[in-house]
This record gives structure tokens, sequence and C-alpha cells, in this order.
């Protein structure tokens, strides 16, 4: 039987609604047209075209479908972005640490002036990292245990909310105590001259700057599914 | 027999799922088969809602799914019912049961249900 393109055109339709998560487009793609394929084959014989038109309407609204999906990858961003922030936070307090630990080594002194300013920038990068950790691990807590529903009911979205504020409070607790510790390490070396004593503070810093970024982009990957959910399931007709 | 609606189908389609699978494994259209055969046709639900349960189970980890090749060079998704799968269906198959037997006895209104607890 020779193809209409009426499966070819479904299942584009349903993998691009889902252009937001590749590799789950590019699954749902493939399963989907296996499935539309083999349903044709075991069909009566006959026009290819009623076939295929046959196959995709037993199959369903692919905006239902989608959306259905959709929250399925939401829910495995949450989880991910759950984990990211614990870890994030993790690793911002292990350079944070050795950092600390070098300049403790090295015996690299203060001046008296510089020992005024950081000790006020000390206070502030100690509070916004604990608040962050303390914020962060109730995002975690929020979101680990949390099965994926099979709908986006009132209830799960609260609780994406309440999900998403914890972990924007706790990455903008990670942003303060990331600047306060590139303010404190500027500070040290400024006022030394430059040698291999500075790699250690540079290299723990870019740590810290790569676990900001990291938490910011699973953050606006949880913000972005969220929108494409929500737009999904506002216009999806449930069968 | 009347087909049952989806709504009333839809809070029990995981379990559905995984007493298909409970079979042995299979991909998708073979599910869905399965769940016409087995039921006797009297389930009308869209064909494509099942791929989100697959999805979700296997999230959940009751199910693991692997890709594999058919005979006609189609890749494939097979799921297999894993051991949490198996006892979570066992789970639902205990309260599926009491729920029933309570329901039957209300409903046939000739003996009361026990309540085994």
């Amino acid at each position: 039987m020779e193809e209409s393109g009426v499966i070819s055109g479904y299942v584009e339709s349903l993998a691009g609604k889902l252009a937001f998560d590749r590799s789950l487009a590019r699954c749902v793609r493939q399963e989907v047209e296996d499935h539309l394929r083999e349903a044709v084959a075991a069909g009566p014989e006959g026009n290819a075209l009623e076939a295929e038109r046959r196959a995709v309407a037993n199959f369903g609204d692919p905006q239902a479908i989608a959306a259905q999906f959709a929250l399925l990858s939401l829910a495995r961003q949450s989880r991910k972005a759950g984990v990211a922030v614990v870890l994030v936070i993790g690793g911002v307090f292990f350079a944070m640490k050795a950092r600390i630990a070098w300049f403790a080594l090295t015996q690299w002194v203060l001046s008296e002036e510089a020992r005024a300013v950081s000790a006020y920038v000390v206070a502030i990068d100690r509070y916004a990292f604990w608040l962050s950790a303390v914020v962060g691990l109730a995002a975690w807590v929020t979101i680990s245990r949390r099965r994926a529903p099979a709908a986006l009911h009132p209830s799960y979205r609260g609780q994406l909310r309440r999900f998403f504020l914890l972990c924007a409070i706790a990455a903008g607790g990670l942003l303060a105590s990331v600047i306060c510790d590139g303010v404190l390490s500027a500070i040290r070396l400024v006022e030394t001259e430059l040698s291999a004593d500075f790699l250690v503070p540079v290299f723990s810093m870019a740590i810290e700057v790569a676990c900001a970024a990291v938490l910011v982009f699973h953050i606006r990957c949880v913000a972005r599914r969220m929108a494409s959910t929500a737009a999904l399931a506002r216009t999806a007709h449930f069968g | 027999m009347p087909a049952m609606e989806g709504e009333m189908l839809k809070g029990h389609l995981d379990m559905i799922v995984l007493a298909a699978l409970s079979a042995g494994p299979a991909h998708g259209y073979a599910v869905i088969e399965q769940i016409k055969r087995r039921s006797g046709q009297a389930f009308d639900l869209p064909e494509g809602t099942v791929y989100p349960a697959l999805h979700r189970l296997e999230q959940a980890g009751f199910l693991a799914g692997r890709w594999t090749t058919a005979e006609n060079g189609r890749r494939r998704r097979v799921y297999t019912l894993t051991k949490r799968g198996s006892r979570a269906l066992a789970d639902q198959r205990a309260v599926w049961k009491q729920f029933s037997d309570a329901i039957g006895g209300l409903l046939g209104g000739t003996r009361p249900w026990k309540n085994p607890a």
C-alpha cells in the first residue's frame, strides 16, 4: 500500500508541538509512526488514504496527546532541576571551602582597609549562601518524590509554582553569594602580585560561576516547559 | 455491552497498561491490542492516550523501555514490566478487588460485602 502522507503529517504535527524537548519529540515521532504504520498494515486492504485517516483518527487529537507528553517532560525537567539545585549548591560550597583553605595554606594576608570591607561582604555572603542552601533543599524535597500526574490538575500546578518560586529564591541567594565570593577574591588578588598562586582562587571562582550558570539554565528550562505545557493544555481537546 | 467512556477509564489507565504488560514485553501497538482483546473491546479510548501512560510508568520505574528494530526495519520501543511495576500491579489488583466486591455488593443488593480488614 502506498503512503498518502497523512501519517507523516500527523507525526510531524505531534513532534512539532513537543519541539521544546527535542529528545522526547524524536522518541514520540518514531514510536507513534511505528504504531500508525502497523495499524494501517493490520487494517483491511484498500484505499491507503482512508486507512491512514482511520489510523490517525483512532489515535486521537495530537494536541491532547502532546499536552500529556509535555506534562511528562515538565515533570522530568522539574526533578532534574531539583537535583541540580542541590548539586550546584554543594559544588559552590566545596569550591568556596577549597579557596578559603588555599588562602590559609598560602598565608595570604589582607591589609587593614581590605579586612574592614571584607567583613561586610563575608556577612552578606554567608547569609545569602545559607538562605540558598536551605531554600534549595526545600525545593528538592518539594519535587523529588512527586510522580508525574496524568493531567495538569490544580494541585500539581500549585506544587510546580511553589517549586519554581523556591528555585528562584535559591538561585538568587546563590548568585548573591557567588558575587560576594568574587568581590572577596578580587580584594585579595588586587593586593598581591600576579603569580601561580592565583590559579586556585581563579579556578574555584570559575567553578562557582559555572555552577550558578547551570542552575539558571535549569530554572529557565523549567519555566519554558511550564509555559509550553500550560499552552498545550489550554488548547487541547481531551477525548 | 456499551463502550466505557474515556473519563471513567483515565483513572485506571496505568493499572490497565501494567496488566496488559504482565503477559510479557510488548511495544505500544501490541499493548493496545492486548487491552482490546482482554477487555472484549469494552474500552473506548483514543489509542494515543496509551503512549503518555507508557512513558509515565517508565519514568516512575514501573516499566523499562528499550529500542529494538522490527522485521520491517522500523525502530520500535518495547516495554517490560519491572519488579517494581509487578509489585504496583499486585497492589492495584488487591485494591481493585476490594472496590469491585464492595460495589458489587452495593449494586447487586443481595449479599452485603464483608470487609476483610
